[in-house]
């Protein structure tokens, strides 16, 4: 045992990308940094104490990513079929006695926790999908072999859109997409199965309320809810562009403290960086960023096996999507739909996710000496 | 241990070289004897990974120069956007849906009226300003100032000063409008009601939401400051009137002026309803009923649509569509005479002899009298040691069952009752509607009582044989409202059939398209034997031809009728003051072919006959002047007689 200890350990510094594990430590850091100094004296006493859950979260993804370490990422893989399944039930119960927040019901309560499993979704997809085609290897070159993961995503899409949670339906739509095409699916097919889709979303559309009928139709026609929706893109770009370029500084962002942006810690919580710091905080912000995926981009690239492979570039379209979609959104170029920042955005379920995510970038960066 | 719940870091512990065997084991034969194969496999997969790392930059590339835009090109602008938050948002109110009556006559309406508002943080000079204002205002600069400090709630937000100014403020204000820097008048519909009082517990009002209601789950959709239907039918169509608010998001300028609209929805206006009612026959009923309290409903009796409501007295709805003061709204709770209540469908009243006509069908049909059923009235009624009277004295002589009707004769009633036993009256009473809601659907309705049915049986406990001989003749353990009395006449009057009463015909938009329409619901046919019902119609007639119901008549026209004094308290003294007697009077005319049904209940008004019936024979001259110019109206005939 102890001789086994040390070597891990040994192996395990060595081989740790420590660069990496900083980035993700550097961005749950400055997400507490920014939900701090956007819930300013003017928040209500809950908005006020965002922060520190928040810190709490980082503080357990951080954890929880060092014992992803220990083992070798093939174990996951042994579990993706049972993750799945355990996630899809949660999805059926969410719909059936979840608990309701802002008029959706996305969260499942476990003791005083709240758990969203449709964010756990993304990644057991992208885990699921890495098991089923490196069982089936050999099969690559068939259009057969692409009909049963797009079912296996359908079906939490549907759960996830009945929600209603329309942002992160169409995450999983992507994920699925990007690694199905990598994986070589003809972009007819894709464009096959989107009308298809297209074909379903009426019958979907009749098993919703109608109010959540209106809350998706406003995301896709904001000019419906001229109170709400165009009016938080209108002043998320005033925040934006009011940082110039270095930005108001530590503490001085008025547009993003003074509530005049609504949900500004979870979703709009860019516009509260890119107003404190400014055209150069943004662009750190997206360098940052571009390193961690191109980090994922060579594992993906540089991979021995189909399993690594498959969830290195799931994880990178994973987060680079989120990223693009969500500042996209917040400073106007793309319709509102709730997609929160990786790691950056507040929420638990979000922060335990990407953070599981990098875990999984760190273990197959450790272990891909050894195969 | 097993190797399935501790998965491969016990492998990895027990046997590190096992278990690199097993992963040669595992990928072996493709690492050994192809490794090429390997590579070529995942050559085509490293291109489009490529392929996405390029994607991938052109994304992040994108977002670069979009914040290059916002933040670089724009940023100034939007600096001075954000230091003051010169981004307003403006909801603009959806002007409220139009209500007119059966032949289109406009009920209810908006009209414009302006706020006053004022943003100190957009005034130059706040002493000038404040010093200004006040003038045009009447007010002292010192009131204005502690206006200006209450209303502040957020640093740019403008102030309410005064809601709803009047004209000459208005031009005032427009008039030296550079002089007022962050001073502005907002253009908002409020509801407008024509006739004032008229019809006001029907039709309701509109007031802000308030506190309470905004956080009951039902007003979620509501925000602070939105107007909405209260009561009647502004509050029960609240979601076909209200239309749909737009908004305006605004840019000011330095001084708090609009500089630029920069985006407006427009607000859609409310759908348009249709009502039943005649607003002509309504304000006869209303000025009929001038100075009294009380409630007449006039309907279809076939159809079951509400001709005219009144409860009196009334109170103006225009009062609230302003904000009203606390002073306003104490006076209106507190008044003894309820002016907030729908007294037709809220008021509870023993329906005194009006109820008889229940007594006379429920012995008809147990078979216990026949029309020529004789009994002989002297005055008094013992039953054991009791004893009741006529409110005839001396009594009535003998009379058969149209006798009894016309005259009202107690005595008669009070054998027949016995005879038809409280479980028939009950059964009777039920079937025409008596002891639950209309179902109009205006507002909380009261039930009415109705005594229990199986209080039938002489053995139910604190049932006696004196309570069904009071119920008989509608006093004691029996109340309704003026609402299930007009439903029962007109039960009676068209052969057996009770509708629910309904007073919107249709929902219509802006264009005159048809959003809903409405029509007669049958509750269902009585089970009572037509043939009975025909006899008390006659026994109806002779109420009003000869009976304790004839100021109620009109020459030409077969009217028929029931008279009804109920007593508020037992003594000899209540034909005084406040403590007089309800009248009632229910109606319905041609008898032979009823175009309508009326009830009438005049709170503390004396003898139904005197008081009742006369308010009924000029809402029915009115309803077939209007309907039928042909028919007379002279005075009525003989003098009437005294009593119920």
């Amino acid at each position: 045992m102890d001789t086994y200890l040390m070597s891990t350990s040994r192996r395990t510094l060595l081989t740790f990308d420590w660069r990496l594990f900083a980035v993700a430590a550097g961005l749950a850091a400055l997400s507490v940094l920014v939900i701090y100094s956007t819930s300013g004296a003017h928040a209500s006493l809950a908005r006020q104490s965002l922060y520190l859950k928040q810190a709490t979260w980082a503080v357990i993804g951080l954890v929880a990513v060092i014992p992803l370490c220990l083992f070798p990422y093939r174990a996951t893989s042994h579990l993706a079929y049972l993750i799945y399944g355990f996630l899809l039930v949660s999805l059926v119960l969410v719909s059936l006695i979840g608990r309701s927040g802002l008029g959706a019901q996305r969260w499942l309560s476990i003791g005083p926790f709240a758990f969203q499993p449709s964010e756990f979704m993304k990644l057991s997809l992208i885990i699921l999908l890495a098991r089923y085609f490196e069982d089936r290897r050999e099969q690559l070159h068939t259009s057969r072999i692409f009909v049963l993961p797009i079912l296996l995503t359908l079906v939490p899409m549907a759960l996830v859109l009945r929600q209603p949670d329309l942002g992160t339906a169409i995450m999983l739509l992507l994920i699925a997409a990007s690694i199905l095409i990598v994986m070589g699916l003809k972009i007819r097919y894709f464009l096959l199965v989107g009308a298809a889709g297209a074909a379903v979303t009426p019958i979907l559309w009749h098993f919703l309320h109608d109010y959540q009928k209106n809350r998706i139709l406003v995301f896709v026609y904001p000019d419906m809810d001229p109170m709400g929706v165009g009016y938080h893109v209108a002043q998320s770009k005033i925040a934006v562009g009011s940082g110039g370029f270095i930005g108001k500084g530590w503490m001085a962002a008025t547009q993003s403290q003074l509530n005049f942006l609504p949900a500004n810690h979870t979703d709009f919580v860019f516009a509260g960086l890119a107003e404190q710091w400014g055209f150069m905080g943004a662009l750190g912000l997206l360098l940052v960023y571009a390193y961690l995926l191109s980090r994922g981009l060579r594992l993906a690239k540089d991979a021995s096996d189909l399993f690594s492979m498959i969830t290195s570039f799931g994880i990178v379209s994973m987060i680079a999507w989120q990223m693009v979609i969500n500042i996209g959104m917040v400073t106007g170029i793309m319709p509102v739909v709730g997609i929160p920042l990786p790691l950056l955005s507040y929420g638990g379920s979000s922060m335990l996710v990407n953070m599981l995510a990098v875990g999984l970038l760190l273990n197959i960066q450790k272990y891909r000496y050894q195969y | 241990m097993d190797r399935t719940s501790r998965s491969a870091l016990h492998r990895d512990s027990r046997d590190r070289t096992a278990r690199y065997a097993e992963a040669e084991d595992q990928q072996g034969c493709s690492l050994m004897s192809g490794e090429r194969d390997i590579s070529n496999r995942t050559a085509p997969f490293q291109k489009r990974i490529r392929v996405a790392a390029a994607v991938i930059s052109v994304g992040i590339l994108i977002l670069v120069l979009r914040l290059w835009a916002l933040q670089i090109l724009e940023g100034d602008r939007l600096y001075q956007l954000s230091l003051n938050n010169r981004l307003r948002l403006r909801p603009v109110e959806a002007p409220r849906g139009l209500i007119f009556d059966r032949h289109g006559e406009l009920m209810v309406e908006n009209l414009a009226s302006f706020d006053l508002y004022a943003t100190p943080e957009d005034m130059p000079d706040v002493e000038e300003t404040v010093r200004r204002l006040a003038v045009i205002l009447q007010v002292s600069p010192d009131e204005l100032r502690q206006r200006l400090a209450q209303g502040q709630g957020s640093s740019s937000q403008p102030v309410l000063v005064r809601k709803g100014v009047d004209e000459r403020t208005v031009i005032a204000v427009e008039e030296q409008k550079i002089d007022l820097p962050g001073v502005s008048l907002q253009v908002r519909p409020v509801r407008a009601y024509p006739n004032g009082g008229s019809a006001a517990t029907l039709l309701g009002y509109v007031t802000e939401v308030s506190h309470t209601q905004l956080k009951s789950k039902e007003f979620r959709d509501f925000h602070p400051g939105e107007t909405m239907g209260q009561a009647g039918i502004e509050r029960r169509y609240d979601a076909f009137i209200r239309g749909v608010d737009g908004g305006k998001q605004i840019e000011v300028d330095a001084v708090g002026r609009i500089s630029r609209l920069i985006r407006q929805v427009e607000p859609q206006s409310g759908f348009n309803l249709h009502l039943t009612l005649d607003n002509r026959l309504q304000r006869v009923a209303e000025e009929a009923l001038q100075g009294k309290a009380g409630a007449l409903i006039a309907v279809h009796p076939s159809t079951g649509e509400i001709l005219a409501m009144v409860s009196q007295p009334s109170y103006d709805p225009n009062q609230f569509s302003q904000r009203l003061t606390p002073e306003q709204w104490r006076k209106l709770v507190a008044d003894p005479r309820h002016p907030m209540q729908n007294k037709g469908l809220q008021g509870q009243y023993a329906p005194g002899s009006i109820f008889k006509l229940v007594t006379a069908l429920a012995a008809l049909e147990k078979g216990a009298i026949r029309p020529d059923t004789r009994f002989t009235c002297d005055g008094t009624f013992n039953l054991g040691s009791h004893v009741f009277h006529d409110w005839k004295k001396g009594g009535h002589g003998s009379l058969d069952l149209q006798q009894a009707i016309a005259n009202s004769c107690n005595i008669y009633f009070y054998h027949t009752a016995l005879k038809a036993g409280i479980g028939e009256i009950t059964r009777v009473a039920r079937e025409l509607g008596l002891g639950a809601p209309s179902g109009l659907g205006l507002g909380s309705e009261a039930k009415g009582i109705i005594p229990p049915k199986t209080a039938g049986s002489p053995e139910a406990a604190g049932w006696y044989p004196g309570n069904t001989v009071m119920a008989g003749i509608g006093q004691g353990m029996v109340t309704v409202t003026p609402m299930q009395a007009v439903m029962m006449v007109s039960a009676i009057a068209n052969g057996g059939t009770l509708y629910r009463p309904w007073v919107v015909r249709k929902v219509e938009a802006l264009d005159r398209e048809l959003i809903e329409e409405y029509g007669p619901e049958r509750i269902r046919t009585v089970n009572i034997d037509p043939d009975n019902l025909a006899i008390v119609r006659e026994g109806m007639q002779a109420v009003v031809s000869e009976g304790t119901g004839n100021r109620a008549k009109i020459p030409g026209l077969r009217v028929a009728g029931k008279t009804g004094t109920a007593q508020v308290v037992e003594n000899s003294d209540s034909q005084r003051g406040d403590k007089r007697d309800h009248a009632w009077f229910v109606s319905f005319a041609p008898a032979d072919h009823p175009q309508i049904a009326i009830a009438v209940v005049v709170e503390h008004g004396g003898f139904g006959g005197q008081v009742a019936a006369p308010i009924a024979r000029s809402l029915l001259e009115a309803w077939f002047k209007l309907s039928d110019e042909s028919i007379p109206t002279q005075p009525a005939g003989p003098e009437p007689t005294e009593g119920d």
